[in-house]
């Protein structure tokens, strides 16, 4: 009577992991693309919108003393891959808490609940980059080679995001607090960032002011991605600080989310 | 139906699929109470702080496959936390749970579908998170509908179900994953006669195909008619490992019916 139920599948952990983390990505965006008919047109209009009012304030009201020309492919340059920042790491204050029912009927390993975040915005900001060659060929931008910098610079951010996601979702069960936080770090760092600004535009004020900014890890990405149009705005220091810092980032957060893993599931 | 094991109640069982070796899990008296940084970045070794008490303790018990195990006690004694032990969807603060089979819980069912999703999606996703490959969903999707009887509600989101047929979707859906245990949390208390009667036999055929089973239910007539062993928890204890005759009439004197 005890003959056991033969084992169906053969799963390697890995094979299941994607495909669990998979299958939350394709769902996030599922529901994010049937809940409107516009779906793809306003995952895009954010940053338009953001750009246009830079691109007018910027070289239209004041006379431009940042950037490089043409100034619209250098803002969205840099305003495309912070949407993928931002989204993201505000996405993961509520990791957790959003999908409580989920989280407390399935066992599947729980890095997945942040990492799918990071993947989907991911996904989201690579559908954008279309918007960026648009503009690009009407305002007569020139693309060089070191556009291949982009790949090194999707990897350290997604190193960067995971690692700050890791953090902050199991955080914010226990300090709800922390998740006003993040957003107010997340207005603090748009302006502390090189986006409307050039990481070498910083080189005019006293030195500590540029060292600093180095230190921030989204400036070394961003120089990395607007290589591609300005080739002169790659900074290998500022590159490789980001490198080491996401990676101290992702080895702290694997700390913590191992850490608080058994309390997250009590505290949901 | 199934025939009682042969093993003496409370003894290590050979070959078992799942086993429980002293397990405590303690939670928050007051969920709002926050804790602080400093707690959770101290050992887990056995530290009880004010406000906290433990839900079940040295607990220890060892699962032969094809048991049906009926867990008994009186509520907030900890019968849903071991179900969710088993289904290793928390983890204890002391001792191990070992699972060496897939579990199909029947815990919170309709938690993993979403509400702007359609029916189709939903069933896709939730039995793929349960391990299941899209070329095996589609071979049994129809009967997962069938069973459900929610055929013209394919394309409909979610949330525009009525409770009565997401719970009949979510049932049909996890007790087609064909899993070697089977984990039920007095779900069943919802839908209407039919459809219980319906889970039930579909319940007595996957102990008939040799499923190893945690009931957890008040219902003395459910737990007799399916399980073979029971548990009885009090206060977080495990009072008694015996054959489920004896633990319900253990139980009943405990707290006699009044």
């Amino acid at each position: 009577m005890t003959a056991a139920v033969p084992a169906r599948r053969a799963w390697t952990p890995f094979a299941r992991y994607r495909h669990s983390l998979w299958l939350l990505t394709s769902r996030d965006l599922k529901v994010r693309y049937s809940t409107s008919a516009l779906g793809y047109f306003w995952s895009i209009l954010d940053p338009l919108v953001m750009a246009g009012i830079y691109w007018f304030v910027f070289t239209q009201v004041f006379d431009r003393g940042a950037g490089h020309d043409p100034y619209i492919v250098f803002l969205l340059t840099g305003l495309l891959p912070w949407m993928w920042f931002t989204g993201a790491v505000s996405d993961t204050t509520r990791a957790f808490l959003k999908e409580s029912k989920l989280i407390r009927s399935t066992k599947i390993p729980r890095t997945i609940w942040v990492f799918r975040l990071v993947l989907s915005k991911g996904i989201e900001f690579l559908a954008s980059i279309p918007v960026v060659a648009v503009f690009a060929i009407f305002a007569g931008a020139t693309l060089h080679w070191e556009v291949v910098y982009s790949v090194l610079a999707i990897v350290i951010q997604t190193v960067l995001i995971a690692g700050i996601g890791l953090i902050v979702a199991p955080l914010v069960v226990f300090f709800r607090d922390l998740e006003r936080a993040v957003k107010l770090a997340l207005r603090f760092l748009f302006y502390a960032s090189p986006i409307i600004y050039s990481l070498t535009d910083l080189t005019d004020l006293p030195e500590y002011v540029y060292v600093l900014a180095s230190f921030n890890p989204l400036s070394g990405i961003f120089s990395l991605y607007r290589a591609a149009f300005f080739p002169q705005d790659l900074d290998w220091f500022a590159v490789g600080l980001s490198a080491a810092i996401s990676a101290i980032l992702l080895a702290a957060g694997i700390i913590v989310f191992r850490r608080c893993e058994r309390y997250v599931l009590k505290g949901i | 139906m199934t025939e009682s094991v042969g093993v003496a109640p409370g003894e290590p069982v050979p070959n078992p699929v799942i086993t429980v070796d002293d397990v405590g899990i303690r939670f928050r008296r007051n969920r709002r109470s926050r804790r602080s940084f400093k707690d959770l970045f101290s050992s887990r070794v056995r530290r009880s702080t004010p406000g906290e008490f433990w839900a079940l303790r040295n607990v220890s018990f060892s699962v032969a496959p094809g048991e049906a195990i009926g867990v008994v006690g009186r509520n907030g004694q900890g019968k849903s936390t071991l179900l969710k032990l088993v289904a290793e969807v928390i983890l204890p603060d002391e001792g191990a749970v070992r699972v060496g089979a897939g579990v199909a819980p029947l815990i919170e069912i309709t938690g993993g579908f979403v509400d702007d999703l359609t029916v189709r999606e939903n069933v896709y996703l939730t039995a793929g998170l349960h391990g299941m490959k899209r070329g095996e969903i589609a071979e049994r999707f129809d009967e997962i509908i069938d069973f459900a009887e929610i055929g013209d509600f394919l394309d409909t989101p979610y949330k525009h179900l009525s409770s009565g047929m997401r719970v009949r979707i979510a049932f049909a859906v996890i007790s087609r994953l064909e899993e070697p245990v089977l984990l039920v949390d007095e779900v069943l208390a919802v839908g209407d006669k039919g459809f219980r009667e319906k889970c039930y036999r579909r319940i007595e055929e996957m102990l008939a195909g040799g499923r190893t089973m945690f009931f957890v239910s008040h219902n003395e007539r459910d737990l007799r008619r399916f399980c073979t062993r029971g548990l009885y928890l009090d206060k977080g204890q495990l009072l008694l490992d015996a054959p489920i005759d004896e633990v319900i009439d253990r139980y009943n004197a405990d707290y006699p019916a009044s």
